[in-house]
């Protein structure tokens, strides 16, 4: 198998993610957009890191785990603040969440 | 299959100040469970104290001297680590003290907020010394992940969600966006320890694209944190609905976080790609303090306004960065940019925890954040008014006050870099230093000149902590400014063990 | 090999597929479900490259506690479950060009890079040898001596977003 084969793959994720987390408006769909992206991340990681012998796949696997493991933490963070705000406003629309215009 | 597990000899010495953060954090939990409501006002000293006592292995690190060097080069306690350990802890102890009587009076979740506080001081001391792709992402995001909880823990105030909601959103796209570059970096050199990173990039004598896009995406994901132009859409909305003291450290810890993750990923892992990194910093700088300065000149509100600033202040620490590879080895090379970078971080520590130490004092008596409630401050409150007027001319730069040595630091390594780029970059940044001067100005006039709105006169009562905090900055601001050295020492000596 | 080369592209199309729709669904609950199957086949490819342990932690930790985070996320605050419009903003447009602008970027500099440099195969080798030195054992050991800094950071920090998360989704 090529490594390319991983990669492009990867690529493709990771724009699909960047589209999403620029088109979508809901807070929940922007996070999962987000874990496509994370997901291109690890497939890179664990390809190239098979391409650099025995000692790279083994730090490109830990490395997947440590991104898996903050995922999970970042998630469960996100869902308690878009919690937060829908008790108080009744919607996860990022849109109407701008009060104060940057 | 038996495999032989070696257990890794470990320096304790060289991670005692992170075991005795952790060993503050289990006694704060243990506070918060035992004394339930009763004792709530003991979890603020427990984490001042605590703060100071982590201090106390930084000192004996320093005083016993040497580069220590674990797990492969991963991760390095030298004298730029200590340096940055000390400024993140003082500048967490500042912020406890500032936090004291806001977090008591707003009946917040008290244990909770300075355990989060603590957690990110950790990620922060972690991240000075990590020197490996993974400890640095995963130091970024344990010092990202309590900011933002803490940045909406007014929970019913709608600001306050909305503060943390957009910080979390961007933050988490922004580390995602540096992950996909760090695992093309690492697929490229197929290591994550800096050291051989920069090794094995030297190696290349021409820039490969895949190194380019991995180069440019850790700068952005780094750009979002320390809130560089056009990365710092947060920033503004984040410090207004954020709790003041959150914001203070925000604007201060977590940015100094973000330069001393860049510094050590650009300076140690990059070294040899300059002609990647180089024009991308000028035109961060360049945008970042511009964009900063000319937005804080329409803002009304003073958290805003400190907000943008800090935006602009940012753009002046990543100068030297844009320069660094151009500076002559006999004009102190990477050494002179990473000097002026950690002393101007220091310097605007002082004078920008202390600005918003002030707008705290003051926001105890109007209730507001408007510029327009600062009329007449003077009149009522005649020390917080020469404070704040010390800490907003200290942020313009002009002397005998600290930010001026800061400022100095950041020309300097622009003019010893000498290139047609850098003498650029230094106009740009003398013309934004007279812009910044009009809004500090403006406040200082509204403080001196103006009447006061409401006509209320009343004295405004400043708490001991909050007065102890005031007075902590002043002196570190002015003494700054008469006694550069002090922080010419500190900015000296922060260099990489690593460093030729 | 042929046979490789076949279940990764069944596994590739399903995963793009699936990411597609997880974008552009109009229906939040089938988002998560397609998340689902991008995960799967991602955890499935992993397989492939011979990273086992990293296939179970994707099943059980993405699959098993993410998506279901992101499930209780949805029904907590949905107050009907079914096809809504407004779920995209109005820069689609843009955001698509910019995808497919980091797709061209992206994809040119690793072939340009990685060119046709093939992953080792691994089918011949000892076996044994292999799970020493890159099998589950080798991660583990890795993770608790090379990676013992992060590893203990990681702890801290699950327990502060544990902390955290509590005190801002708990009821006044």
């Amino acid at each position: 198998m090529l490594v390319n084969q991983f990669l492009v793959l990867g690529a493709v994720l990771f724009s699909i993610g960047v589209y999403g987390v620029l088109a979508r408006r809901n807070g929940v769909l922007v996070l999962m957009s987000i874990e496509l992206i994370l997901n291109a991340v690890n497939i890179n990681l664990v390809a190239l890191g098979a391409l650099q012998g025995a000692s790279g796949a083994v730090t490109g696997q830990v490395f997947a785990l440590f991104v898996i493991t903050i995922a999970a933490a970042e998630v469960g963070v996100g869902l308690a603040i878009v919690l937060l705000i829908y008790r108080n406003r009744a919607s996860v629309d990022l849109d109407e969440v701008d009060l104060m215009k940057g | 299959m038996e495999t032989l597990f070696r257990s890794p000899s470990v320096d304790f010495h060289a991670f005692a100040p992170e075991i005795v953060l952790v060993l503050v954090l289990v006694v704060l939990l243990f506070v918060d469970l035992v004394f339930e409501e009763r004792g709530r006002w003991a979890t603020s000293t427990v984490a001042g104290i605590g703060l100071l006592a982590s201090l106390v292995p930084v000192l004996t690190l320093a005083v016993a001297g040497g580069d220590r060097s674990l797990f492969d080069g991963a991760y390095v306690v030298d004298d730029f680590a200590l340096v940055l350990k000390g400024l993140f802890l003082v500048a967490g102890y500042v912020t406890v003290l500032i936090s004291t009587d806001y977090v008591a009076e707003g009946d917040y979740y008290e244990g909770e907020y300075y355990f989060l506080l603590l957690s990110s001081l950790l990620g922060m001391t972690v991240m000075a010394s990590a020197r490996d792709l993974i400890s640095i992402f995963v130091a970024l995001e344990l010092l990202s992940i309590p900011a933002y909880l803490l940045a909406g823990w007014r929970k019913r105030d709608l600001r306050g969600n909305e503060a943390s909601l957009k910080y979390y959103l961007l933050g988490v796209f922004a580390s995602a966006v540096m992950l996909y570059g760090m695992s093309l970096v690492f697929g490229v050199t197929g290591s994550t320890v800096l050291s051989e990173i920069g090794d094995a990039l030297a190696g290349g004598s021409s820039t490969v694209p895949v190194v380019t896009v991995g180069i440019v995406f850790v700068v952005v994901g780094f750009g979002f944190k320390v809130s560089a132009v056009p990365f710092h859409t947060w920033a503004p909305d984040t410090y207004q609905g954020a709790p003041t003291p959150i914001t203070a450290f925000l604007s201060v810890a977590s940015k100094a976080a973000g330069f001393v993750a860049l510094l050590q990923l650009v300076f140690i892992a990059f070294l040899g790609q300059d002609d990647v990194w180089a024009p991308l910093f000028w035109v961060l700088a360049a945008l970042t303090m511009t964009v900063g300065n000319l937005i804080a000149l329409r803002q009304t509100n003073i958290v805003r306004l400190l907000a943008y600033s800090s935006v602009a202040q940012a753009g002046f620490m990543l100068a030297p960065l844009a320069v660094a590879a151009s500076i002559p080895a006999e004009r102190g090379g990477i050494a002179n940019a990473t000097e002026a970078v950690v002393t101007y971080l220091i310097i605007y520590a002082a004078m920008n925890l202390g600005a918003f130490a002030v707008v705290m004092a003051v926001a105890r008596k109007t209730r507001s954040g408007e510029i327009g409630s600062y009329g007449g401050l003077f009149d009522y409150a005649p020390g917080l008014a020469v404070l704040m007027a010390v800490f907003l001319f200290a942020l313009a730069g002009i002397p005998p006050l600290g930010g001026w040595y800061a400022k100095f630091v950041v020309f300097k390594s622009l003019l010893d870099a000498g290139t047609g780029a850098a003498v650029a970059l230094a106009v740009v940044a003398a013309v934004n230093s007279v812009i910044a001067l009009f809004y500090y100005a403006s406040v200082a006039r509204q403080m001196f000149m103006d009447p006061v709105p409401d006509g209320d006169t009343t004295r405004v009562q400043v708490p001991a902590a909050l007065t102890a905090s005031l007075a902590l900055c002043a002196v570190a601001t002015v003494a700054f400014g008469f006694f550069p050295n002090l922080a010419a020492r500190l900015g000296d000596v922060a260099l990489f063990g690593a460093l030729p | 090999m042929a046979a490789q080369n076949l279940v990764f592209a069944v596994l590739a199309v399903v995963a793009v597929l699936a990411a597609l729709r997880v974008v552009t669904t109009r229906n939040v609950v089938h988002a998560a479900l397609y998340l689902v199957a991008v995960l799967g086949s991602v955890g499935a490819l992993y397989v492939l490259l011979a990273a086992e342990f990293l296939a179970a932690v994707q099943v059980l930790i993405y699959i098993g506690a993410i998506v279901v985070l992101f499930l209780f996320g949805i029904m907590l605050t949905r107050p009907t479950l079914g096809r809504e419009s407004g779920l995209d903003n109005d820069q689609r447009w843009l955001a698509g060009i910019t995808g497919l602008f980091l797709f061209g970027v992206l994809s040119y500099v690793l072939v340009e890079a990685f060119g046709d440099e093939r992953l080792p195969r691994l089918e011949g080798l000892d076996r044994e040898a292999l799970t020493a030195e890159r099998g589950t054992g080798a991660v583990g050991d890795a993770i608790f001596s090379t990676y013992l800094v992060p590893f203990e950071v990681v702890s801290v920090l699950l327990l502060a977003a544990l902390v955290g998360a509590i005190v801002l989704a708990r009821r006044e």
